[in-house]
């Protein structure tokens, strides 16, 4: 009860933040809003019973990330006149309602019964450290050891990406 | 709260203290327009810059050199987050008898991103000039 | 658990293009400028780049003044990606007759599809350092990152080919694609380019958003992200919550194949990048794309009733083969830039290799479409990559006469340079389809596997547009062969050595696999054995 109370607020609210990231003109408004969005996010990993990467996302993802976010804002520095009008085109409407769609039929496939039900949230309780750091670590580790080590390669690339595309002379 | 959601015990005082700090917030914020003395005249409002008149456009446009340095920091921010559990949890390893296979996991991740992290240094993408 | 050899061996692919590109990155940095003295050591200056890495030289550029400091030769870090990749290609193919097994937990997979996959993306690789070299070389912007970014992308979909686990797909299909995004954005020259990446990078990360949503929703459906945890389920009656995930998946793939109507990107990004990364991603990127795809559709959802059944995926997958030969051919007739027109017919490719995954659907035919479709990717690998190649001599020839890519440009091509309007036809007629290339023997077992699984007018539809591709095709055949020069050439200032190799090597792959596809389809049906049941 006091689960689906939380979830109820928290979906809500990221949901309705997330959309004030798309639909807010002026980027400093929508970082905040992502901020926000971010925040309600974990709560509802906290409700699915994964504290690390609640916690997590609350560090990496409203922190670090979003001063990538504001720092790009700020480079940018568009100004009024660059920002662009607010105009509603039939590709916009085409756009939207087909996300309203799409995401109403996977919630209506999904969400048959109201949440939260099913197979994740009973191992979630029922598995004795689950989402903790050693719960999370036992599954890194051991049982993903080659994502584990793709993820490597793949932070790499990163680096060197950033140098080749953002660096003034490589 | 019911037996079922009783796994958010813990989260109690958290959801507290957050509650407390978004209520302080908003009323020290509200309060403050509302009580305190407020005598505006035209020399207050206009900015501030050392005694002399104010020049150029305060919306200035920062070097993508931040840009790169904010790149790297998040990378290496994530990389951090990959190592952390492993921290908490060699000594486990050890006791499983895992302890050399997560320490050869680890040392061929680490080593990876070490590699990265030499080629950004000699690249002199971390310099600031 | 520990690290066994099973496990490495398995990946040894991806290992040691890894290596290759952390070699390439870390040997790039320790560069140094070369100062004169050294030169005036070492004596003679040695010509080929082999002999300049095995004399241990810092090597600089010939008639350098001797007080000025050059910057160092990087021309020895093409042969090595090559040389990397050529280890590669061989370690596949050494593996190519040992027995399927599953590794690290079995989150991969080391059987004959991932090996004949990882021997094309490793042949796609070793063909596209070579041509990028000379075209590297003549922009002077030979840079390590540049193969080392190849190499590293070559890696991740060698693990696209061998991934059976949703997490590792993704993991990898970002290694794939973040690297090809930076390859595209390489040159940061003008404004076309700049867009393009930037358009990649973007559409490419909302594909991969909507894979990783169709990952979530399998995740919540089975609670695991092993293929053969959702085989499983599906077997024990597949939830609406499945379907979803099947379908959020194929969008997700359709995107980075570039079925109509995910297309958009296509023609901007391969128009902007440089032309031999254009054809490593539409050779490479398609093969692991594809790879992937089926490992998914048949590893998971390869059930009759999730295949065949009234919402199966053969349906939604038959309707994205058929719009994408009919829009790609038809959007790529009315192009006079040979890039955009390569970009588009590379649209109504992604569709013919549909059609064979929609023939996988059907237990019966399945072994013929998974041979077809690993057919039809080396085939129109060896090609696209050759005839990228051509583009990307006569781009920069172009470039330095300050000429633009329109097909006028080609016009006499064969006066002028008789082997690369030779080339340039081969390749054409290849991807037109006609016999004896890869071209026709690829499009006829794809047909056949088809009309097999009963998908007759598909076939049909397919056969249609092919005709009409033979236009635009042959147009270029045209121009090259009977058009007169229009404008007089620039001279070709740089060599052309590895270039000819690519070409040449292009060029005998494809005229083989047209001539001689047995020998190719025995090696195919070793890697279909994975999927029979």
């Amino acid at each position: 009860m006091t689960e689906s109370v939380f979830f109820w607020i928290f979906a809500v609210l990221t949901v309705l933040l997330a959309a004030q990231v798309v639909l807010r003109r002026n980027p400093v408004h929508a970082a905040v809003s992502l901020v926000g969005a971010f925040f309600f996010l974990s709560g509802i990993y906290l409700l699915l019973a994964a504290q690390l990467i609640a916690i997590l996302q609350v560090m990496v993802y409203a922190g670090a990330v979003m001063v990538l976010f504001v720092f790009v804002i700020m480079l940018l520095n568009l100004k009024e006149e660059e920002m662009g009008h607010e105009r509603l085109t039939a590709w916009k409407i085409i756009g939207g309602a087909s996300i309203v769609v799409t995401t109403g039929l996977i919630a209506y496939l999904a969400l048959g019964n109201a949440y939260p039900t099913g197979l994740l949230r009973d191992m979630a309780r029922t598995q004795p450290g689950f989402g903790s750091v050693k719960g999370v670590g036992q599954a890194l580790y051991i049982a993903s050891v080659l994502p584990f080590e793709v993820t490597s390669l793949l932070l790499t690339i990163a680096v060197v990406g950033a140098v080749v595309v953002a660096k003034g002379k490589i | 709260m019911d037996t079922d959601s009783a796994y958010l015990q813990p989260y109690l005082p958290i959801l507290v203290l957050l509650l407390l700090a978004g209520v302080m917030c908003f009323a020290i914020s509200i309060l403050a327009g509302y009580l305190g003395p407020k005598r505006t005249f035209p020399i207050k409002e206009t900015a501030f810059e050392c005694g002399s008149p104010t020049t150029g456009d305060p919306h200035s446009r920062h070097s993508v050199k931040f840009y790169l340095v904010a790149l790297l920091f998040i990378v290496f921010d994530i990389e951090s987050v990959f190592i952390y559990p492993w921290g908490a949890l060699l000594r486990d390893f050890a006791a499983q008898g895992l302890g050399w296979f997560a320490y050869l996991e680890m040392l061929s991740f680490m080593a990876t991103l070490a590699l990265g992290l030499v080629y950004v240094w000699r690249k002199g993408a971390l310099e600031w000039s | 658990m520990s690290f066994n050899a099973a496990d490495l061996q398995g990946v040894l692919p991806a290992i040691i293009l890894s290596v290759g590109a952390l070699f390439l990155l870390t040997s790039e940095v320790f560069l140094r400028n070369v100062r004169p003295a050294v030169l005036g050591h070492a004596g003679g200056i040695p010509t080929s780049p082999a002999e300049r890495v095995e004399a241990k030289l810092p090597p600089g550029a010939q008639g350098a003044s001797p007080s000025a400091v050059t910057p160092p030769d990087r021309r020895y870090q093409a042969w090595v990606a090559a040389a990397f990749a050529a280890l590669g290609l061989w370690a596949s193919l050494a593996q190519l007759g040992d027995p399927a097994i599953a590794i690290f937990n079995g989150t991969a997979a080391s059987d004959g599809f991932a090996r004949v996959v990882a021997a094309v993306v490793c042949g796609s690789l070793l063909l596209s350092c070579l041509v990028a070299f000379g075209y590297l070389e003549a922009l002077r912007a030979t840079r390590g990152e540049f193969y080392a970014l190849a190499l590293f992308s070559a890696s991740g979909m060698c693990l696209l080919g061998q991934a059976t686990d949703l997490i590792v797909i993704f993991i990898a299909l970002e290694v794939m694609s973040l690297a090809v995004y930076c390859l595209s954005a390489y040159l940061r020259r003008g404004n076309r380019p700049a867009e393009a990446a930037f358009k990649y990078f973007v559409l490419g990360s909302f594909a991969s958003a909507i894979f990783l949503y169709g990952a979530a929703l399998a995740y919540g459906a089975t609670a695991s992200t092993r293929l053969v945890d959702i085989a499983a389920a599906l077997r024990g009656g597949g939830s609406g919550l499945l379907w979803a995930a099947a379908a959020l998946l194929v969008v997700g793939f359709a995107f980075k194949v570039a079925a109509v109507p995910f297309h958009m990107w296509v023609p901007d990004v391969y128009d902007g990048a440089p032309a031999p990364v254009t054809g490593f991603m539409a050779a490479a990127v398609k093969v692991a794309a594809f790879a992937t795809l089926v490992r998914i559709l048949l590893g998971g959802f390869g059930d009759p009733v999730a295949a065949l059944g009234a919402h199966g995926w053969q349906r939604l997958v038959v309707w994205l083969a058929g719009l994408t030969m009919v829009v790609g051919n038809l959007l790529a007739i009315p192009q006079r830039s040979v890039k955009r027109m390569l970009a588009y017919s590379s649209i109504a490719h992604a569709g013919y290799l549909l059609v064979a995954v929609a023939a996988m659907a059907g237990p019966l035919p399945r072994q013929d479409a998974i041979g077809g479709l690993l057919f039809y990717l080396a085939s129109y690998g060896a090609t696209v990559i050759g005839a990228f190649g051509v583009v990307a001599i006569i781009e920069r020839k172009l470039a330095l006469s300050g000429a633009g890519d329109d097909l006028s440009s080609w016009a006499g091509l064969s006066e002028r340079h008789p082997a690369l309007a030779a080339a340039m036809s081969l390749f054409m007629v290849s991807l037109a389809g006609i016999p004896p290339t890869a071209g026709f023997m690829a499009k006829l077992t794809v047909f056949r596997a088809a009309v097999s699984a009963e998908l007759v007018p598909l076939a049909v539809l397919g056969v249609l547009t092919s005709v009409g591709g033979l236009y635009y095709y042959l147009r270029v055949v045209v121009y090259v062969y009977m058009m007169p020069t229009t404008k007089p050439d620039a001279v070709m200032g740089e060599r052309l050595v590895a270039a000819g190799l690519a070409l040449i090597g292009c060029a005998v792959l494809v005229v083989w696999m047209g001539v001689q596809p047995g020998a190719f389809a025995s090696v195919a049906q070793n890697a279909v054995a994975v999927f029979s049941r």
